[in-house]
């Protein structure tokens, strides 16, 4: 059988995905600061899928392809050491983003001179048993505010080693076994523990492999995927159809007269759109944007390269940092916010403020690590 | 027109803003007097106040409870209730012990009734329910037996009930059946002579003066957001404030020693 040959992925680096996880990062950013009005550019509002569904799809679809050759060169315990040793980073990162998301607060309120904040920010569990809280963010079950995709990613690349030498042999079976699970886990309601004990993973990780290990098995099958072209149209047709319907329902959200037009039965299908467990329509319009990402974005588009599209690659390039810089600036936009009583000038300012600080930490990181240096990182 | 413009068009109609940002002219957050009435005069919750200087509350309930759609847990009902009865009620020390489970419905909270009252020696139980029961269509008659077996069981530890009902959200209004669960609630409360706080008409309220529902639900189209718990939380104190102030507040000073 020819698909018992690991695939040789192209060794040059895919600009698309630095673009599209970079912006990810800034939509991730803009909507993560409350009653934002600059969040009405995202993803969010025009359809059921946001940039959680971009990051972690990319996030797996980047895994095979920084890891899927040193298991070709290096076997599989060097491959596992080198995933480990990134999940190991990644802890890190976010146990430091734990510790300066907290001390940002605390900071802001003594500086101030005032509890209101720590009271109005107070991370459940912190304040009350701050010795327990402390353990039980260590093992990633307590995650305030805002700090629940990293221990997504977290738990799903720690799983990774014993995907990767399937995936890239067989990765229409991992497809099909994701997808079972995933059903399997909504079905019986499987999820993580969460602290404190009545609570579970807001990103349930045996529901979101699925968006993960849909990404890995699209980086090795890339341009096998060819065979998909022989129904383009009609793909491309159901695909608009169903991103025309998810428009309409999402923007019935802000419009009244628009919900009203939405038929009971109808909503009696839609609803819940469950973030929880990637409910199906997330995922289905998720799928549907990248159809059409695959048709518009070939990998050599000109565009691509476009210096003024460069902060997003960058971030893109950068991804963890910026990720974890984005989480503590959506609180510092979110506490200047309040101080200007959440004015649409003031949003205004500290998004882009955001998103300047963001990129300039992005080019920061690339000059540091340097121009010249291309290898692929996560 | 080519795949990929066609493509590309699919793209340029996702990133354009809707006319007239639906942002601009927000609603309040607000409810008619009649509809804060909890119908009950809570007067062991009165009398902690005005002779204790405290009032114990536990909030049993689900995920609005629990505050799964809130950024932040300190936005959910229950702590916002406790905010506005420390504000309001100057020298009272207010206790709001959060007893939200995501997900359980009536039955699932009866049976943990009594575990989570008992500890906490509360004058009010307010109980959030309905919408789970509705969601798993839970045959009336159960839902009431369990209603009732659970307001037997936690008054039987002391506390005074006060009943919240269902969220009027997508998911909710387009069961079939969502106002007969509102209306037994209100049946049981009366029967039961336990306050009844209504979620359901507030909001729907809401919803009719013309607040979109991205306003104060999130977009799964089931959980109340940010904006939806603050006031859910602001509007319950506000019920229970009317019941419990002591008189002199609108009435005589009390002398101060």
């Amino acid at each position: 059988m020819a698909g018992m040959k690991p695939v040789a992925l192209s060794p040059s680096r895919d600009i698309r995905l630095d673009l599209f996880r970079g912006l990810a990062l800034w939509f991730i950013f803009l909507d993560h600061v409350p009653d934002n009005i600059v969040s009405w550019l995202t993803v969010r509002n025009y359809g059921f899928s946001d940039a959680t569904e971009i990051f972690v799809y990319i996030s797996g679809y980047t895994a095979v392809i920084a890891y899927s050759r040193m298991l070709a060169r290096d076997g599989w315990p060097k491959a596992a050491a080198r995933i480990y040793r990134r999940v190991w980073q990644l802890y890190v990162a976010h146990i430091l983003l734990f510790v300066a998301f907290t001390a940002q607060i605390a900071w802001v309120s003594i500086a101030k001179d005032t509890t209101a904040l720590i009271e109005e920010m107070e991370l459940l569990g912190l304040g009350q048993d701050p010795y327990r809280a402390l353990m039980e963010a260590a093992l990633l079950k307590f995650r305030p505010a805002n700090l629940d995709v990293l221990p997504l990613y977290i738990v799903l690349l720690a799983f990774f080693p014993l995907i990767l030498p399937v995936v890239v042999r067989w990765p229409r079976a991992v497809i099909v076994a994701s997808v079972a699970f995933y059903e399997a886990a909504c079905h019986f309601d499987w999820n993580l523990p969460g602290y404190p004990e009545s609570k579970v993973w807001y990103f349930n990780p045996l529901a979101w492999q699925v968006v993960f290990h849909t990404g890995a098995a699209m980086a090795v099958l890339g341009p096998k995927l060819k065979w998909l072209d022989r129904w383009r149209w009609q793909i491309s047709v159901l695909a608009l159809v169903y991103l025309a319907f998810a428009g309409f329902i999402a923007l019935s959200w802000h419009y009244n007269a628009l919900e009203r037009l939405v038929p009971q039965w109808l909503a009696r299908q839609l609803y819940p759109i469950d973030k929880t467990n990637v409910d199906i329509l997330r995922f289905l319009h998720f799928l549907a944007v990248a159809w059409f990402v695959r048709l518009a974005v070939p990998p050599g588009a000109p565009f691509l390269k476009w210096r003024i599209l460069e902060p997003l690659r960058r971030c893109g390039e950068h991804s963890l940092q910026i990720f974890c810089l984005g989480t503590f600036l959506a609180l510092s936009a979110q506490i200047v916010d309040a101080q200007f009583e959440g004015s649409i000038l003031s949003q205004v300012i500290v998004s882009f403020a955001g998103i300047v600080i963001m990129s300039a930490a992005a080019y920061g990181a690339s000059w540091y690590k340097g121009e010249a240096d291309q290898t692929v990182s996560l | 027109m080519s795949a990929r413009s066609l493509a590309l068009a699919a793209l340029l109609s996702l990133v354009l803003p809707p006319s007239g940002a639906a942002l601009a002219d927000q609603l309040q957050c607000r409810a008619t007097r009649a509809l804060l009435d909890l119908g009950n005069p809570l007067q062991m919750a009165r009398e902690a106040v005005a002779d204790r200087k405290e009032l114990r509350i536990v909030a049993m309930g689900s995920s609005s409870t629990q505050g799964y759609g809130a950024t932040n847990p300190q936005y959910a009902y229950p702590a916002q209730l406790k905010m506005r009865l420390d504000a309001a009620l100057p020298g009272v020390a207010v206790h709001v012990f959060n007893k939200g489970v995501g997900g359980q419905d009536a039955e699932e909270e009866e049976q943990r009734m009594r575990q989570d009252v008992k500890p906490e020696n509360a004058q009010i139980v307010v109980w959030q329910v309905g919408t789970n029961s509705a969601i798993r269509r839970t045959p009336l008659d159960k839902f009431a037996e369990k209603l009732r077996a659970g307001i037997d069981i936690g008054r039987s530890l002391g506390p005074e009930f006060v009943l919240m009902n269902l969220q009027y959200v997508p998911a909710v209004v387009a069961l079939p059946d969502e106002e007969d669960y509102a209306r037994v609630m209100a049946e049981v409360a009366r029967e039961k002579n336990v306050g009844l706080f209504h979620r359901f008409e507030i909001m729907r309220a809401w919803y009719n003066d013309g607040m979109p529902y991205a306003q104060f639900v999130t977009n799964d189209g089931l959980h109340l957001n940010d904006f939806g718990q603050k006031c859910i939380g602001k509007l319950l104190a506000q019920a229970i404030l009317e019941a419990v102030r002591p008189a002199q507040l609108t009435g005589e000073p009390k002398p101060r020693n």
